[in-house]
């Protein structure tokens, strides 16, 4: 099953599945972004601040580019952009409130930017070819994400036992939700296997594993002992809560509505 | 915790020379590239360096920040 899957050939189920996908991988990307956005002016330094600025650039890149792959379900990225309702975001539970400290924004630098880099590569791999052609140059801008994300874990692992708790607290609060939405085993997550749009989620946990266990067992964190754990919403592929209004108003771009041109 | 300053080099195409071009604070290798590459985006460089301000032997000066390197300041 190599050759190219087109939209338009899909049955209901599964092009409802291949939605799905985009926007829970488009909704993570945009929020990811809010999140680094939320710290640009509380980073430790000016050149982290530079640099979290820079990465929720990309996040919102990375955002755009997703969300414009629904022109092939015949849809308008604007509109889902702008104009959905709280309850129709379906980005990944981490994201769902800001980062109440630096240590928590590192390690969601590294388990939640890393768990999306995992679905994103298996996405880039499948037939897809909106996604074969979009998502390396994500990939390769991630790599300067993952490399600030190594960084700064390995330094506050080894800073002091305040820093490594809370550094530890924070990593061990989104790794379950995590592997639930990366290992997603459900009609429509086993649909996009099927058709070979993405890998199996017991091989994406595996990888995901792989890519931050050395990292995490620093902080004294053995991804290992964590399973999925929390409820699931099929519909939208995700836990049951949704983000916080306040990240979801700067999303869509609620305040300036009137000014709104494009 | 302990920062260090790393000069930052690049240049536009394979046969410009590299041009100095900022610093950036950083507390290591990895960051420094990081936050070179995000501070100095406003071109689209062909290569980019970072070499950390210690490392620098000064030649004919014995003022300047790289000075500070002979006396074995860090």
């Amino acid at each position: 099953m190599s050759a190219t899957l087109m939209v338009d050939a899909l049955d209901v189920p599964t092009r409802a599945a291949l939605r799905r996908l985009v926007i829970t991988l488009a909704d993570s990307k945009r929020l990811m972004g809010i999140r680094y956005s939320d710290w640009l002016l509380g980073a430790p330094t000016i050149e982290t601040g530079i640099a979290a600025s820079s990465m929720a650039q990309d996040e919102w890149g990375h955002a755009r580019l997703l969300y414009a792959m629904l022109k092939d379900f015949g849809e308008d990225p604007v509109a889902v952009e702008h104009e959905r309702p709280d309850e129709d975001y379906a980005s990944v539970d981490p994201l769902d409130a800001q980062f109440p400290d630096w240590a928590a924004v590192v390690a969601g630098m590294v388990v939640v930017d890393g768990a999306l880099s995992v679905a994103l590569e298996g996405f880039a791999g499948g037939r897809f070819e909106p996604a074969r052609t979009r998502v390396p140059k994500m990939l390769a801008e991630e790599e300067f994400h993952r490399s600030l994300a190594v960084a700064w874990y390995r330094r506050l692992s080894q800073a002091s036992e305040e820093a490594r708790s809370l550094l530890r607290a924070a990593t061990q609060s989104m790794l379950p939700p995590l592997l639930t939405w990366l290992g997603a085993a459900d009609e429509a997550a086993e649909r996009m296997v099927a058709e070979g749009v993405t890998r199996p989620g017991a091989e994406l946990v595996a990888a995901f594993r792989t890519a931050v266990g050395p990292l995490l067992s620093e902080a004294q964190v053995d991804v290992d002992a964590f399973e999925p754990a929390g409820e699931w919403d099929p519909r939208r592929g995700r836990g049951p809560g949704h983000p916080d209004g306040e990240a979801l108003e700067r999303a869509r771009g609620d305040r300036n509505r009137m000014l709104f041109v494009e | 915790m302990r920062e260090f300053v790393y000069e930052v080099f690049a240049r536009k195409d394979r046969g410009e020379p590299l041009t100095h071009i900022g610093y950036v604070d950083a507390l290591d290798d990895e960051t420094a590239r990081v936050y070179a590459w995000k501070t100095y985006d406003e071109q689209n460089w062909f290569e980019m360096c970072v070499v950390r301000r210690s490392a620098i032997v000064p030649v004919n000066r014995t003022d300047g920040p790289f000075a500070a390197n002979r006396r074995g300041t860090p």
